[in-house]
């Protein structure tokens, strides 16, 4: 199997890798590009820790191949910080309201909630509920989390603002 | 030596006069949490590093009659194929009680001769990629004859079953005798019997078993994502290696729940790094680890009680039967807790209980957060209401005239030291429901239910637990504290640094934190056993009060003070405030850095470890009396459910958890392990099954394993009451496990309300609850069916 | 683990897709949404030699033409849920696409994927089943029309031949005096459903009476089935009152023989099936008189 070299835009910046044509998005966003906030957790698409923003939209990275990934602008957990390090208001929620225990949960969580607040502004708790049904947390039985996004909702910039870009 | 460190505090007062304990910062590991750039085992990389795989057993219950690697070792790629013949000393013994009552079974690295469960390691790869690890896995050979198996307890007890070991079926049996029971029952105005079966879970942390080892200077060094470095010494023993020769470093773990107190990884890793000589990574599949990774034990638990017509309990007797799996574990700690928590908080002058850890053919059962006590909570609160319903009492007022107090006598002899709140956290835990609930319309039946539990924390006495933490006073005022304690997540680490901050006045931001190395900390034992709080800790606080022992006179000297004026906070040495001296302008002080440099010119050492040991004790196995844990944390649940008849589907409408913690150090994080540990208990009463048949799990998908989400548990209230008499540091107590216990129970209780059956089997299905609907309907007091 | 390996080719048009089909043979399989195929992939399930990946292959959006809803097979899950013109013209499809997935799955599954890969349990299948769906294909020998009654052969099979692949999805729009009901039972909000129903109700012209009724079944047998229609017949010339629906969901759940399997026996798929056609045959029945009003 030949490997390819594959022109990957990652948090704002272009990445060359080789990978196979069979590698998966996770796979080569972890290992290759090092980004440790993109998990395998289960390889099915159910539990979440492998989510990344593809044009915006959350996606499973474990059932992306990289190679699909070319032309399309990834974002994951890491590329929400600030220039000089400051986090990003939706993370300074979720810090602040204890809405991460053992955090492995965390990244996935914060990019679905993110996506919600831009497309939806003030989503009910009962939408925040549905948006990350499919986020999997074992440690905070999500209550925590459900208030960081309720809270960062509020303080968040309506969509379309300055926040609505990647 | 009197050092200023808080006034008087008053009962249930949460943290006054602390300024750093009570308080919610959020700080250390979470940030890095938070912004997503923590290291969990898998993400670490060295050059060369090659993916490691276990190759697992295809049948439950076999001889192996043949293995061929020759395939798989001629894949281009393919770096090592080991097999039992290649492990050095192939046998693990776990001996988990101390080797107080159980059998000697060893359970080997890599099955030689027979595989015992499905899933068993049986070989073991490392390659150039996971890619060709898996198609190695693939290619090697085993040839098995079946052999017939059992998978129950009670097939497994019957003569002439199959022998899991030739030393028999059963691995241990405890026993807990008081008073006399059969007089008691006797001699009760009604005995309620009731049988309680529950199943096996999975702890389904998001973070999959994993690690990194490589060998570094003639050490075998293992980063991996586990709760206990001391394993260190097995992995030493299993590759013949003195300790010295291996070291293990815990990264933060992305959630254990006990699942990772057993090794999972490490003896796998440690072999294919020592056989190969280069970096190897292995991260077990999840679907492998739903098949093959420890559970939670199922029960068979059957009680008698028998009570006054004044509802007070006589006596009780309680069998209990665990499900062992192929190889011991931890089951003989389980099955002894679940012993010696069978009776609950409640009173109970004659008691005998026997509970037996029971080999099966299934995947062995160790360690998981409850840990036998929590399983007990759904047998004998299941028997309080249904003594509550047999003589017309209310399920709180039965509750009432029989819960401990401090003082009383438990079963094994040994009387509680300290205040037991359980009757004000059932108050305060029904206060927050608020009104009863109502059903939302025809077809619905909706009910309200309690559960109240009492849960050890700390290890068991006769281990003689100790802990210790190093801490140092850095030259410009910052501090170290290096301890051995693994961080499941839960802030072990982090709560360490509070303690450290409040007694040495160091800003949390000072403090860095160096964990989980069994070569460079000082051992504090493992995290499990809700032990870190009450045994770090203390150890922590230990640490820091005798070094503020030792430079406090510095300080005194510098500021023309006696030591006992002196605080210690904010980065400063400062003096004591008293109310006479609000008019002065400026008090001197030091900064810490001055006091650390001070200190360094007199010699005085800035640096100091220290040990904090338990309270030592015994237990007698033979008369079932004796010295069990050193104390417990009491509890309520409430909840209000609503069922639909049609179906069976039970909707948890509004659920509330109260607990004494004795003080909580950071009440966020308090909070956070009452409702993580309640939605987890909501998976195990509700959702959650392994669903094992014949040694097969029915599905192998995480799919199909339902743990809570964000859409269909409710948000978990919690109250938390504050006694400040445990045994922890500054009067806390051990959270961890204990809100998990309760749930089950109060779910039980909620379905009796509203259907008037009981559900006696765990989880709770709608198949289930349709089942009992459709049997022949009784309605329990306090049902409400919708008026329409 | 991780897949076994295989290349990869993206296509720019649905006949290059068939094209390279047909070269590969059974070593290749499509991928579009990638949410049924790549957990086989992963899991080592399947072992296909090419991947054939068609997202570029059709970049049309939903339209209406006529009484039909045409919904390229590329269509994601997520449109179904948001374009104004599934949730006017075929709001049961805009309503049972809730139940599937989560946002990540909605956001790449499509619906061609969701029929091509069959399901017994599939909401969208129910869907297309019970509104007299037409799949549109394309294969070695041109295009044809399957209706989606034909398409569905048994356990992920469906009866596509193996270079041939799904380029429209025909829905008839929902017409005046229509009513529907999607009903499911989960475990878990998100699950694969235990057993779904949808239903779809017709009144006679004049009078507020059941003209046909259609009910598919999801999570009863290897396939999504239509309900027989003469157990529905008992429902023509009613006013679909409690009685009348509970008789005709009660014959509908004895012609079923759902298996079990660990997340629900047969007979308790039975009881979903007498329930869950008795709340959707209602609902339907007041939605379409609802909408005569």
């Amino acid at each position: 199997m030949t490997m390819r070299n594959l022109l990957l835009a990652v948090n704002g910046r272009d990445h060359h890798v080789w990978a196979a044509p069979s590698a998966s998005l996770l796979d080569v966003l972890h290992d290759e590009l090092g980004l440790a906030d993109v998990r395998y957790g289960c390889g099915e698409g159910v539990c979440g820790t492998c989510t990344v923003l593809l044009d915006g939209d959350p996606v499973s990275a474990c059932l992306m191949l990289a190679v699909q990934a070319v032309g399309h602008q990834v974002v994951t957990l890491q590329g929400l910080m600030r220039p000089g390090g400051a986090m990003h208001p939706i993370q300074e929620c979720f810090l602040r309201l204890g809405a991460s225990q053992c955090g492995f949960c965390t990244p996935g969580m914060v990019l679905t909630a993110l996506d919600l607040v831009r497309r939806c502004g003030r989503p009910t708790r009962d939408e925040i509920r549905y948006a990350l049904v499919g986020n999997l947390c074992r440690c905070t039985g999500y209550t925590k989390i459900l208030d960081a996004v309720e809270e960062y909702a509020a303080v968040a910039e309506p969509p379309g603002g300055e926040s609505a870009a990647p | 030596m009197t050092v200023v460190e808080q006034p008087s505090l008053t009962r249930g007062e949460p943290g006054t006069g602390y300024r750093v304990v009570g308080t919610s910062p959020a700080h250390h590991d979470f940030v890095d949490k938070v912004k997503g750039s923590l290291r969990y085992a898998a993400d670490w990389r060295l050059p060369g590093m090659l993916a490691g795989r276990v190759v697992r057993s295809q049948v439950p219950c076999a001889r192996i009659v043949s293995i061929d690697v020759t395939r798989a070792r001629a894949l281009a790629g393919v770096a090592a194929v080991l097999i039992a013949a290649d492990v050095p000393s192939n046998r693990i013994v776990e001996l988990a009680s101390g080797g107080l009552a159980e059998l000697e079974v060893a359970m080997p690295v890599l099955a030689t001769g027979r595989v015992r469960y499905l899933g068993e390691p049986v070989a073991l790869i490392a390659a150039a990629s996971q890619q060709i690890a898996d198609e190695a896995a693939d290619l090697v050979s085993v040839e098995y004859e079946e052999l017939p198996g059992v998978f129950d307890v009670e097939t497994a007890l019957a003569d002439g079953a199959p022998r899991v070991h030739e030393a028999g079926n059963t691995l241990v049996t405890w026993e807990i005798h008081s008073g006399e029971v059969g007089t008691a029952l006797a001699a009760a105005d009604v005995v309620v019997e009731g049988e309680y079966r529950t199943q096996h879970v999975e702890h389904a942390y998001l973070e999959p078993e994993a690690g990194v080892g490589w060998v570094e200077n003639g050490v075998v060094t293992l980063r991996v994502s586990t709760q206990v470095i001391d394993h260190a010494a097995a992995i030493a023993g299993i590759l013949g290696l003195p300790l010295s020769k291996v070291r293990v470093i815990a990264a933060y773990m992305g959630g254990g729940f006990g699942g990772k107190e057993d090794m999972t990884v490490e003896p796998y890793l440690a072999l294919l790094v020592w056989h190969t000589g280069r970096p190897v990574r292995m991260i077990w599949d999840r679907q492998e680890s739903l098949l093959a990774s420890t559970k939670r034990h199922p029960f068979i638990m059957r009680y008698r009680t028998g009570a006054r017509s004044d509802g007070t309990i006589t006596g009780q007797q309680v069998e209990i039967l665990g499900d062992a799996g192929a190889y011991p574990c931890l089951s003989p700690r389980v099955l002894f807790a679940a012993a010696a928590l069978a009776c609950g908080p409640y009173r109970v002058p004659n008691a005998r209980i026997v509970s037996s850890a029971v080999f099966t053919n299934n995947v062995p059962a160790s360690a998981f957060r409850g840990f036998g006590a929590m399983q007990v909570v759904f047998g004998y609160e299941s028997q309080m209401d249904m003594i509550a319903e047999r003589l017309g009492l209310s399920r709180t007022e039965v509750r009432e005239r029989n819960f401990l107090a401090k003082g009383d006598e438990i079963p094994t002899g040994e009387r509680l030291a300290t205040s037991v709140e359980v009757g004000e956290s059932m108050r305060r835990a029904l206060a927050m429901l608020g009104e009863p609930p109502q059903p939302s319309g025809p077809g619905k039946r909706a009910g309200r239910g309690v559960g109240c539990n009492r849960h050890p924390y700390g290890r068991a006495i006769w281990f003689r637990d100790r802990a210790s933490a190093w801490l140092t006073l850095q030259a410009d005022g910052t501090m170290l504290i290096r301890s051995g304690i693994t961080d499941l997540g839960a802030g072990q680490a982090a709560s360490l640094c509070q303690i450290a901050a409040e007694i040495l006045g160091v800003p949390l931001d000072g403090i860095s934190i160096y964990i989980g190395d069994s070569a460079l900390n000082p051992p504090a034992g493992g995290t499990f056993a809700t032990r870190q709080l009450y045994m770090s800790g203390n150890a922590v606080l230990k640490a820091a009060r005798e070094l503020r022992d030792r430079i406090a006179p510095v300080a005194a000297e510098m500021l023309g003070l006696p030591p006992g004026e002196l605080v210690f906070a904010d980065g400063t040495v400062s003096p004591r405030r008293r109310p006479e001296d609000v008019a002065a302008t400026v008090s001197p002080s030091l900064t810490l850095a001055e006091l650390a440099a001070a200190c360094e010119r007199r010699g005085v050492h800035t640096s100091h470890l220290s040990v904090w040991r338990a309270e030592a004790g015994s237990f007698d196995p033979r008369t079932g009396q004796g010295d069990t844990f050193p104390d417990y944390t009491y509890g309520t649940h409430a909840a209000d459910v609503e069922v639909d008849v049609e179906t069976g589907q039970v909707t948890v409408l509004r659920y509330a958890a109260c607990h004494d913690v004795g003080r909580a150090i950071n009440p966020m994080r308090v909070q956070g392990q009452l409702q993580g540990g309640a939605v987890q208990g909501l998976g195990y009463a509700l959702t959650e099954d392994l669903a094992i048949e014949d040694g097969y799990p029915q599905s192998g998908l995480f799919a199909s394993y339902l743990t809570p989400n964000s859409c269909d548990f409710p948000d978990v209230q919690v109250d938390v009451i504050e006694s400040g008499e445990g045994k922890g540091p500054l009067g806390a107590r051990g959270i961890g496990e204990p809100p998990i216990g309760n749930v089950a129970a109060t779910i039980a209780s909620a379905i009796h309300d509203a259907i008037g059956v009981r559900p006696t089997q765990l989880p709770m299905t709608p198949e289930r609850v349709a089942a009992l609907l459709d049997g022949p309907a009784r309605r329990g007091p306090g049902g409400r069916d919708h008026p329409g | 683990m991780v897949s076994a390996p295989f290349d990869y080719v993206a296509v720019g048009s649905y006949d290059e897709a068939v094209h390279q089909l047909a070269r590969f043979g059974d070593d290749a399989k499509i991928i579009a949404g990638g949410q049924s195929l790549l957990p086989m992939l992963n899991l080592r399930l399947a072992k296909p030699a090419v991947l054939i990946d068609i997202n570029g292959a059709d970049q049309r959006e939903p339209s209406v033409e006529g009484d039909l809803l045409r919904l390229p097979a590329l269509t994601r899950h997520r449109t179904l849920l948001e374009h104004r013109l599934v949730r006017r013209h075929c709001p049961l499809v805009a309503d049972a696409v809730r139940y599937v997935g989560n946002v990540r799955v909605r956001n790449r599954g499509t619906i061609g994927g969701s029929l091509a890969h069959a399901d017994p349990a599939a909401e969208i299948g129910s869907c297309a089943l019970v509104l007299g769906a037409q799949a549109l294909t394309r294969g070695g020998g041109g295009q044809r029309v399957v209706p989606v009654r034909d398409l569905f052969v048994t356990y992920l099979t469906t009866a596509l031949d193996q270079s041939e692949v799904i380029t429209d999805v025909l829905i008839p729009v929902i017409r005046p005096r229509q009513g529907w009901s999607f009903q499911e039972m989960v475990r878990r909000t998100s699950d694969f459903a235990i057993v779904a129903v949808a239903a779809r109700v017709d009144l006679d012209e004049q009078a507020d009476f059941v003209a046909s009724a259609e009910v598919a079944l999801a999570g009863v047998t290897d396939r999504v089935v239509l309900a027989a229609p003469e157990l529905l017949a008992g429902l023509a010339g009613t006013a679909a009152c409690e009685e009348t629906v509970a008789g005709v969901a009660a014959a509908i759940a004895e012609s079923v023989d759902p298996s079990s399997d660990v997340q629900a026996s047969g007979d308790y798929r039975r009881r979903l099936v007498r329930v869950l056609s008795t709340r959707a045959l209602r609902e339907a029945f007041g939605r379409a008189t609802g909408a005569a009003a």
